[in-house]
């Protein structure tokens, strides 16, 4: 599939997104932010983590998520089934888990009152149970969160009952990424960056291609242009509450000496895997991860809120294992060079938040091209707000939008 | 004489120094040093790459003697650096925001 050049292309299939601006209150109000806590944030369903985290009977993750403000507990039981829990002890809340992973012997032990649960969440041990009133062990487990898992990517939902399972959650990706080889794939390295900047902030500078050309000056021809030097997208796809944009293989790339030598070294990072739509796919999936696949590689962000103004961005990248050195060095050569155009992205981030903090501006403008980030501000007003968002029933007219600012 | 990397690559001696085995003090060294200490490395590296890519290629990554995993170690410095020369023609990322802040949580290092 070619890139189509035309401008206002992407519109003409999505007409329900609309064309007006977006609204930048929701990166810079405190009460929103309380209302992203508690409808999207605890209700919808998050990735926390892969399968290989866990690798063994008895293997725990502790994920301490602001956000939901809970500490999570992900443990592979003897049965081998990941299972997540609120990270603390049933008898009166002490924090279980200290450490950020391990493997677990035997049991989880309170240091409170050495109450002990197994694996599987069952309370197994409480000391002096004689001296309690009517206590039934059984009934008394770690507090469970609903857990499953996706293609190997773990995902939890604190709402006590979700309201869809994490397949019906992620609609169509399923089918589309089905059998993409995620097996094969092995963490290179995970950067954890800590931001003065909205959650969403960080997410709208990865989602659109348009800034290519111009923030990352030096790799500006990444991307197919029109005639007049502007970056287009192969496709956008919505699949439900979340988005998929791809980029075109750029066949005029010019490559420099070091890096056409790396590319030569990585036959399989240059394999375009028969799912992708694209050379390059960046799937949101709603609310705060993200994957990109490039080409043999894919790369995840969790953007974790911390405060209205403040995020944790987990930048993982993925490369086929390998145990051959030369692919071992163009593997590290891509991930130079993705780490470093992050770091230009990044040096926006906490400038825009500061701008947005000013109130000056209370729209953001968006072109056809930024598609993705008008699909995403519309998820977002559609869970704290609810069907009726005033602005998106009026955002395709102008002077409505005036007279509802009144 | 000392050597440090196998035979036949005595001409890289001078930058074994380079031969870090993590990525975050890679990325340190590309940083603390300036283009006229990180050219002539790139410049030494560049036309020997690929014979020291075909010769690492004879080991597995899980096993290979002292003297090739340094010579690993410098591929990957090149690696790094390459950055600074091919893109950026400076040591950091113009522009980018303090690289200290993307701190390494995990990595496999060979």
């Amino acid at each position: 599939m070619k890139t189509i050049m035309a401008n206002r292309r992407w519109i003409k299939n999505h007409p329900d997104l609309g064309t007006g601006p977006v609204p930048t209150e929701t990166c810079t109000s405190s009460e929103l932010f309380e209302l992203e806590r508690e409808r999207i944030f605890r209700r919808t369903w998050l990735n926390v983590g892969r399968e290989e985290d866990l690798p063994e009977p008895g293997s725990y993750v502790v994920r301490d998520l602001a956000i939901a403000n809970t500490s999570v507990l992900l443990v592979r039981g003897k049965d081998r089934r990941i299972r997540a829990f609120h990270n603390l002890c049933v008898h009166r809340g002490n924090r279980l888990v200290d450490n950020d992973k391990g493997v677990c012997k035997g049991r989880f032990v309170c240091r409170f009152h050495s109450w002990a649960y197994d694996t599987s969440g069952q309370l197994t041990w409480v000391s002096d149970e004689a001296n309690f009133y009517d206590i039934d062990k059984s009934s008394l487990g770690l507090k469970p969160i609903a857990a499953d898992i996706w293609e190997g990517f773990i995902f939890i939902n604190l709402s006590p009952n979700p309201s869809e399972t994490l397949t019906e959650y992620l609609a169509g990706m399923v089918q589309q990424i089905h059998g993409y080889p995620f097996g094969e794939q092995r963490l290179l390295c995970r950067y954890r960056v800590e931001e003065k900047a909205n959650w969403k902030v960080i997410l709208d500078a990865q989602n659109e291609v348009y800034h290519l050309p111009f923030l990352h000056i030096t790799y500006p021809d990444f991307c197919p242009m029109n005639e007049q030097n502007f970056s287009r997208i192969q496709n956008f796809t919505r699949f439900g509450r979340h988005t998929a944009y791809s980029v075109e293989l750029n066949t005029d790339h010019k490559m420099k000496p070091v890096e056409s030598i790396a590319v030569n070294a990585n036959p399989r990072g240059g394999q375009v895997h028969p799912t992708m739509i694209g050379w390059f796919d960046f799937y949101t999936v709603f609310p705060n991860f993200c994957m990109l696949f490039l080409a043999g590689t894919y790369v995840t962000y969790n953007i974790w809120p911390v405060a209205v103004d403040r995020s944790v961005w987990e930048v993982s990248m993925y490369h086929p294992a390998t145990e051959k050195p030369s692919e071992r060095f163009a593997q590290e050569y891509t991930r130079c060079l993705l780490r470093d155009l992050l770091q230009e992205d990044a040096s926006n981030h906490e400038a825009i938040q500061a701008s947005l903090l000013s109130g000056a501006l209370t729209h953001f403008q968006l072109q056809d091209e930024e598609i993705q980030i008008r699909h995403f501000h519309k998820e977002v007003r559609r869970h704290i707000f609810g069907e009726e968002d005033r602005v998106s029933v009026v955002s395709n007219n102008r002077e409505a939008l005036q007279v509802g600012a009144k | 004489m000392n050597t440090q990397l196998p035979q036949g690559f005595s001409d890289l001696e001078q930058f074994v120094e380079w031969a870090l085995p993590s990525s975050t003090e890679r990325n340190r060294k590309r940083r603390a040093s300036s283009m006229d200490e990180i050219n002539p490395f790139y410049d030494a590296m560049l036309p020997r790459l690929e014979q020291i890519l075909a010769y690492l290629d004879q080991f597995s990554l899980r096993e290979m003697p002292q003297d090739a995993r340094r010579l690993l170690y410098l591929s990957l410095s090149l690696a790094e650096v390459t950055i600074a020369v091919e893109l950026f023609h400076e040591p950091k990322v113009t522009g980018g925001c303090d690289p200290e802040r993307f701190v390494v949580a995990r990595e496999i290092n060979p």
